[in-house]
Order: structure tokens, then C-alpha cells, then sequence
């Protein structure tokens, strides 16, 4: 690829990014259930659980500071898969044709609509990180670099899950088959250390939460709110993000060539 | 309407009729049952294997297993979803015109309520019944026998009527599938902030009094006293009481929303 | 004259279906060329996979002169595509499209700024420019579907059932828009259609498409004299429907017609008329109603296909 043709591509690839955020401005309500529900859900996980600090493992005496990180990842996974919604769109309706008959590489199409993705899941976890601030009294110990790894946590998870939707829509072709992902998407993040530390899970959920790569990210992502960042947790969570963005990404770009000769 | 027996008579024929037409639109759609039942399974498969060491802190009930302390949560939580359908296929009958030939049709209005309420808490029994084998088959025992598992089952399919007949208002005011529809994620949230997964006792602050106050902790309670305590009459006349009285009122809401809409229409 | 469409066994199976079953065809720079047939013929196939959207399973096809396959880029660079329906995103705007489209073509901003703005112009769009494509009628839809495809000044431009569902005069604007880009730009245009109208007001040359397989090829003017005579089309009682059939197949070659109605090309034409209506009456055959055409694109079609084209009639007068 030549310097011209990458600077033609990260032209359209922004450009895709962009009309994602034109289409949130033509109806704003699409995203309100994106950072309602993780608010919800931060609210109610630590009201029905808060007691479950007593018990040596959490590390944490507020329940706010190991669920807020959770709920965001949440809500960062479901903005990413809503990210996909534009592109059944323009499946279903035909626009999507409009757009692969861009002479330029059809990788930057994909790669536009994971950036919009990553930039949706800045609204939830802001908003669940506000809420915890406010009536749950969160601290970040891990300061600045806290949030940081955070932030990076649930932009990536969102691409994971929106290159996970792309694989599906660019197969099935509807807007509905996003379910599927979304049902995906709540299982992974369910069966991990999402609401209790490993040492709680006994038999078979402990083995599934401790092989799930999503619970080496929200370790990764929690850990500054539970102390300092450090190296030795931070590194097996990137190596879980890096390795599924690298698969989810590969049968994406094979789903979307597959799209057109 | 019609008054005296006859007219009783004919009002139960034509509910009948109706909750039929709405039981098979129900079984026609299966595949739309499958998630409220797998759901709370998973829920309560995930939620058992972690939070065992719960179980010691003080304050918690004196329980076998966690799986017998969610049972009545994952049984609410399974008829809630699909508890509105009763409202979402009132609201496609309104949008699609079939409500007009019902109400042109000599048939009397609290039926075509009355009916598709009645097929919802059929197909809210059953699914309570399969959540209630398949905790038996993973070894929960209800203390409260029979008689108690009869009284839970029940419960649920008046919560079922309690809610549906809210979603009946929401449809006759609205007119949208897609308004009433929206109820559910409310209903879901409201049985998250109860007694459902976790006793109010262990919570604290504001967060508790909403618990403590909300209807759904107040039929959990008691349901939950039958599968782990024991068979007791006032517990039994609580949790049937509780749905029964919010079943009458969103009903009566709901016949007085469509009456005051038709005199206005 | 070069040729800038060009297809030689080309094919496309969807299963045991055969969408397009192998056509040959050769369209010339320069040239406004009707692909006519009814609907599920394969024309938006054919369309799909010279535009590249569609891999054909057979044969091959040159657009501008670059493989449809090997060379799907460069294609690409040199066609414009007005696809079916107008498909464009609703919640988008005139102008944002424009835009968009504009970065998926590679042109530098400054310049697509100005062509839009003249494209929008054109097309009768810069008052509703700022206004989402899902306020807009079909009409204008269709309008901003053609001036997204000209933003990047193509050579060929494709544009597949462009008038379907149109009102009449927004069919007419559009019609004129495409002969004007015809005209004074030069563009080679390939369009598509169910209407014979559009095909013959439009079209310099016909290709009539059918079950994948084209059935005939020519100039309107050609295919209408290969069907000779005028045809006689006589309304009667559907009883008689056998008897007035041999009858007038005394007087030429029988023509498909609906129910309740038999049809003749007629040799000699209006001279014969009388004679044909004297022979089915005293056959015991009564005439309730006549009418002699000049051969039109419908009878072309009917005498290829044996079928009418469906809603062919409403477009007749």
C-alpha cells in the first residue's frame, strides 16, 4: 500500500466514524439505553451485593469500586455492539452497496465502523463512573492511570464485540442476528469475575471464569480502582484484548471480502 | 353489558374463547418462551456456584443452598418476562385494526381484557412449574410440600396478571407495541432492587428501603419462607394476597383506561 | 468506437437457480443501452456483477476496459451506480452524504465541496441539502441517488429500475437528467427497466432480458420492424374465444393476448380490417370492441417471451 492509498483510507475510515456520529445526532434516543442500562446496572449490583465486601477477597470495602468498573465494561460492550446497528442498517435497506463500490480497500470501512464503536464506549463508562462518583462514594486509588486503563479496557472490549457483531451481520444480514451477539456478549461477561473474585466461584464456574480472557480484562481494568496499576496485571489483560481483537478481527475482514468479489 | 347469570354465563364463554386465541398465539411462539426460561436457569446456575460463601454472613437466611434462596427469584423473574405480552398483543390488535372488529362485535369488553390476561397466566403456571422441577431435579426441597409448591405456582401466574394488566393500560394509553415493550426492562429492574437474589437485611442505606417497599420483595418474602421454612397459612395467604391485590387494581385500571377511551373515542 | 461494457458468457447461479444463464453483449462508448425485461429476469443480476458487486460463476465481463474480478478497483473508479430503490441511509443528510461519498471516491475536500454543491444544484436538491433523506419524496431520493453517483464524474454510468414507483413527472425529470449527462457529457449510460416507455424513450439500443437469457437485441426502431405487421387486437366473448382464433389466423400470425380478447398480426394491415371483422361475423363471432397498433416494444417482447410484460398496458396509450 502506498502512502497515498493509506491516507485515502484513513480518510474514509474516519469518514465512516463520522456518520456513525451523525446518525446519534439525527436520533439521540438510539443511545440512551447504551448508557442507561450500565447506570442501572452499577446501581443495582452494588445495592443488592454491597454486604458481600465483609467477606475477605474483594479486596475493596465499597462494592462501588469493584462493580463500577464492571458495569462499564458492560455497557462499553453493548455501546460496541450497537455501533453495528448502522452497518445491519444499511444491509437491510441496500446502502451498504453505495459503500463497497468505494474503489478504495474495504478494510477501512471495518475499521471506521470499530473506531465509532470504541468511541461509543466512552458515553457509558463516563456515565457509570459519574454515578458511582456521586452516590456511591468510588475512589481511584490508582489515579490517573486508573482511569486510563479503564478507558482502554472499554474501548477495547467494544471493538471486540462490535467486530463480533460485523462477523455476524456481514453472514446473516439483519439487524435482528445482532441478538445473538448481544446473548454472547452478557454470557462472557457473566461467567467471569464480573460480580465476585474467583477465590467465591466453586466447580465448574470457576474454571469457565478463570479461562474466560474477558475476566483477565476486568482485572486489568479494575485494578486501579482497587489499587495501584501494576505491570503483572496489566499485561495478561492486554494479551487477552490483543488476542481476541486479532481473531474477531481476521473473520470479520474474511466475512466482509467475502461480501463482494 | 349483559347482567345477571346469563350474561356472567356468556362474559366467561367469551373469555375463555379469547384467552384461548391468545394461548395459541403464545404457543406459536415457542421459541419466544425459551428465554425467560433459560435466562433465570443460567442466572441461577452462575449465581449459586458464587455466591455459596454469602451464605455465612450474618444476617443471611438459614438456607440448604443458595439455589433454594433464589428459587422464587428465578421463578419471578422467568413469568416476568413475557408478562407484558398480554399489553404488547393488545397494542398490535389496536395498531392492526382487530381490536376495532372486537369492539364492533357483540362481544363484551372486560373479555377481550380479561382473556388474553387469562392465556398469559396459563403459559406463566407452566413455566413456573418447569423452573420449580428443574430446581427439584438439582436437589432443592420445598419445605413447604405440595401444598406450598401449589401456592407458589399460583403466585406467580397472579404476578403475571398484576403485571400484564399494567401493560394493558400502557397499551390502551399508548397504542404502541414498541411503548409497551419498553415497560419490561422496568419490571426486570424492579425485581433486581427486591429480596429476588439477595436478602434486604444485607443491604443498606436507601437502596434497602426501596427493596423493603417494593410489592415484588413483598411476595418474594413469603414465597421464600414456604421453600425454605416450611408450610404456614399466613405466609401462603400473603404471597397469594400481595399479586392478587395488585392483579385487581392494574385489572380495574385497565377496564376503566379502555372504558374512558371509548366513551372519548 | 470503443466498446465499455462488455460481456461474453457471462453467468451467475444461485443454487440450481441460473439468475443469468449466459449473455453476450457489447456496449459502445457514448451510448444510452436499455436492458428491458420483467421483473426477476436477472437484470439487477447482471448489474450486481458489472459493478462488481456480484461474483460471477461464469464467464467473464469488462467494464472500462478492467475486469469486473481482477480489476473490481479499477472498475469501480470509473462507474457511477444508482442501485434499485435508492437505497441510501434515511437518517443522513443531502449534504453529508454527499460528503461521504465524496471521501469514498478520493476526492480532495476543496473540490468535492464544489462539485457537490453543483451536483445538489443540478438535481434540484440545495434547499433540502440540510434536510435528512428520510423527509425527502421518492422523487428526490432518486435525484440524490444520481448525484451521489456522478460525484466522482464517471465514464459509465449504471442505473438499475431508476423510474420504479415514480410519479409520472418525476419519472419525465429524471428522464431528461439522464439524457442531458448523455448528451453533453458523453456518458455511456447502461440502465435497466421494466417499462418499455422508459426503454424506448431513453434507450439508443435494446437488449430484452428473460429467465436470464437474452432474446433480443437491437435499435427500438430495429426490433419493432422485426415484428412486421400491426397487430389487430379484437375484444370478444370469451366463449368464442376457439373459433375467432381460427379465424383470424387466416389474416397472419397469432399474437398472446389476455382473456376475452384474440390478437393478429395482420398482414396488410388497415386495409384488412374490414374483412377480418365481416369473416368473424359471420363465424357467429360479434365484435365488441377493435384496435390496430403500429408494433411497439410490447409486441417485441410478447413475440420473444410468448408473455406480456406485466403493467405493459398502462404504459401503452
Amino acid at each position: 500500500m502506498t502512502m497515498n492509498e493509506l491516507s485515502a483510507s484513513t480518510r474514509v475510515a474516519w469518514a465512516v466514524c463520522i456518520r456513525g456520529m451523525q446518525r446519534i445526532r439525527a436520533r439521540p434516543v438510539l443511545i440512551i439505553p447504551t448508557v442507561i442500562m450500565p447506570v442501572v446496572l452499577v446501581v443495582s449490583f452494588s445495592g443488592s451485593f454491597s454486604s458481600l465486601t465483609r467477606i475477605d477477597g474483594y479486596g475493596t470495602d465499597n462494592i462501588y469500586n469493584w462493580m463500577a468498573p464492571y458495569a462499564a465494561l458492560q455497557g462499553a460492550v453493548f455501546a460496541g455492539i450497537g455501533g453495528v446497528g448502522s452497518v445491519a442498517d444499511d444491509i437491510e435497506n441496500g446502502f451498504f452497496d453505495r459503500l463497497l463500490l468505494t474503489p478504495g480497500s474495504h478494510s477501512a470501512l471495518l475499521v471506521g465502523t470499530v473506531g465509532y464503536s470504541a468511541l461509543r464506549a466512552f458515553l457509558p463508562t463516563t456515565a457509570v463512573l459519574l454515578i458511582s462518583l456521586l452516590i456511591g462514594g468510588l475512589t481511584i486509588p490508582g489515579g490517573l492511570l486508573g482511569l486510563i486503563t479503564l478507558y482502554l479496557a472499554a474501548a477495547s472490549m467494544a471493538m471486540v464485540f462490535c467486530l463480533t457483531g460485523l462477523v455476524i451481520v456481514y453472514k446473516l444480514k439483519s439487524h435482528r442476528s445482532l441478538m445473538l451477539v448481544q446473548v454472547l456478549a452478557f454470557g462472557a461477561l457473566f461467567i467471569s469475575v464480573g460480580q465476585v473474585p474467583l477465590s467465591f466461584m466453586q466447580g465448574w464456574l470457576h474454571t469457565a471464569a478463570r479461562l474466560n480472557p474477558v475476566s483477565n480484562v476486568l482485572e486489568l481494568a479494575r485494578q486501579g480502582f482497587l489499587g495501584q496499576v501494576a505491570w503483572q496485571t496489566t499485561w495478561p489483560g492486554l494479551v487477552a484484548l490483543a488476542a481476541m481483537i486479532t481473531v474477531t478481527g481476521f473473520f470479520a475482514r474474511r466475512g466482509l471480502y467475502r461480501l463482494t468479489p | 353489558m349483559s347482567s345477571g347469570l346469563g350474561g356472567l354465563r356468556l362474559a366467561g364463554t367469551q373469555t375463555l374463547a379469547l384467552a384461548r386465541r391468545s394461548l395459541n398465539n403464545e404457543r406459536r411462539q415457542l421459541v419466544s418462551i425459551m428465554p425467560g426460561l433459560v435466562f433465570p436457569l443460567m442466572m441461577a446456575a452462575v449465581y449459586s456456584q458464587q455466591f455459596g460463601r454469602a451464605l455465612a454472613l450474618p444476617g443471611f437466611p438459614e438456607v440448604d443452598s443458595f439455589l433454594s434462596f433464589i428459587l422464587p427469584g428465578s421463578i419471578i423473574q422467568a413469568v416476568s418476562f413475557g408478562g407484558t405480552t398480554a399489553g404488547t398483543e393488545l397494542a398490535l390488535d389496536i395498531e392492526n385494526g382487530f381490536f376495532d372488529r372486537l369492539m364492533a362485535s357483540p362481544v363484551a369488553r372486560v373479555p377481550i381484557l380479561l382473556g388474553r390476561l387469562g392465556g398469559t397466566a396459563v403459559v406463566a403456571a407452566g413455566k413456573a412449574s418447569f423452573i420449580v422441577a428443574v430446581f427439584l431435579i438439582f436437589g432443592v426441597t420445598i419445605k413447604g410440600g405440595i401444598a406450598g409448591t401449589v401456592i407458589i405456582i399460583a403466585t406467580a401466574a397472579l404476578l403475571v396478571l398484576a403485571i400484564g394488566g399494567l401493560a394493558q393500560i400502557m397499551a390502551i394509553r399508548t397504542q404502541s407495541q414498541e411503548a409497551v415493550s419498553a415497560t419490561f426492562p422496568l419490571i426486570f429492574v424492579s425485581i433486581f432492587m427486591s429480596s429476588a437474589f439477595f436478602p434486604t437485611a444485607l443491604m443498606s442505606g436507601w437502596y434497602q428501603k426501596l427493596a423493603e417497599n417494593n410489592p415484588i420483595t413483598w411476595t418474594i418474602d413469603p414465597v421464600r419462607r414456604l421453600v425454605i421454612e416450611g408450610w404456614s397459612a399466613s405466609d401462603a395467604l400473603q404471597s397469594l394476597g400481595v399479586p392478587a391485590a395488585l392483579a385487581v387494581i392494574t385489572i380495574m385500571g385497565a377496564v376503566r383506561t379502555l372504558n374512558t377511551k371509548l366513551k372519548a373515542g | 468506437m470503443t466498446v465499455v461494457i462488455e460481456a461474453q458468457g457471462l453467468e451467475r447461479s444461485f443454487g440450481d437457480l441460473k439468475a443469468v444463464a449466459g449473455i453476450d453483449l457489447a456496449v459502445e462508448e457514448g451510448e444510452v443501452f436499455g436492458f428491458l425485461g420483467p421483473n426477476g429476469a436477472g437484470k439487477s443480476t447482471a448489474v450486481r456483477m458489472f459493478t462488481t458487486l456480484l461474483r460471477p460463476t461464469g464467464g467473464m465481463a469488462r467494464v472500462a476496459g478492467f475486469d469486473v474480478v481482477s480489476q473490481a478497483a479499477e472498475v469501480r473508479k470509473n462507474i457511477g451506480v444508482a442501485l434499485q430503490d435508492a437505497a441510501i441511509d434515511p437518517l443522513m443528510t443531502g449534504n453529508e452524504l454527499v460528503r461521504l461519498q465524496a471521501v469514498l471516491h478520493g476526492i480532495a475536500r476543496p473540490e468535492a465541496k464544489k462539485r457537490g454543491g453543483e451536483l445538489l444544484e443540478r438535481v434540484g436538491l440545495t434547499a433540502a441539502a440540510d434536510r435528512r433523506v428520510g423527509t425527502y419524496s421518492g422523487g428526490m431520493r432518486r435525484r440524490l441517488d444520481l448525484a451521489l453517483s456522478l460525484i466522482h464524474e464517471p465514464h459509465v454510468l449504471f442505473l438499475d429500475e431508476p423510474t420504479t414507483g415514480l410519479d409520472p413527472t418525476s419519472r419525465l425529470a429524471l428522464w431528461e437528467e439522464v439524457r442531458r449527462l448523455n448528451q453533453d457529457q458523453g456518458t455511456t449510460v447502461f440502465l435497466t427497466t421494466q417499462y418499455l416507455e422508459e426503454a424506448d424513450e431513453l434507450a439508443g439500443r435494446i437488449a430484452i432480458i428473460d429467465e436470464g437469457r437474452l432474446v433480443r437485441e437491437g435499435t427500438p426502431a430495429e426490433l419493432k420492424a422485426s415484428v412486421g405487421a400491426p397487430t389487430l387486437r379484437i375484444d370478444i366473448d370469451p366463449e368464442h374465444v376457439d373459433q375467432a382464433q381460427s379465424v383470424l389466423s387466416r389474416f397472419g400470425i397469432d399474437r398472446p393476448a389476455r382473456n376475452g380478447r384474440v390478437a393478429v398480426g395482420l398482414d396488410g394491415g388497415v386495409a384488412k380490417v374490414a374483412e377480418v371483422v365481416q369473416s368473424l361475423e359471420s363465424a357467429g363471432v360479434e365484435v365488441l370492441h377493435l384496435e390496430l397498433d403500429a408494433p411497439s416494444l410490447d409486441d417485441v417482447f410478447a413475440e420473444a417471451t410468448g408473455r406480456r410484460l406485466e403493467g405493459a398496458t398502462q404504459h401503452h396509450e
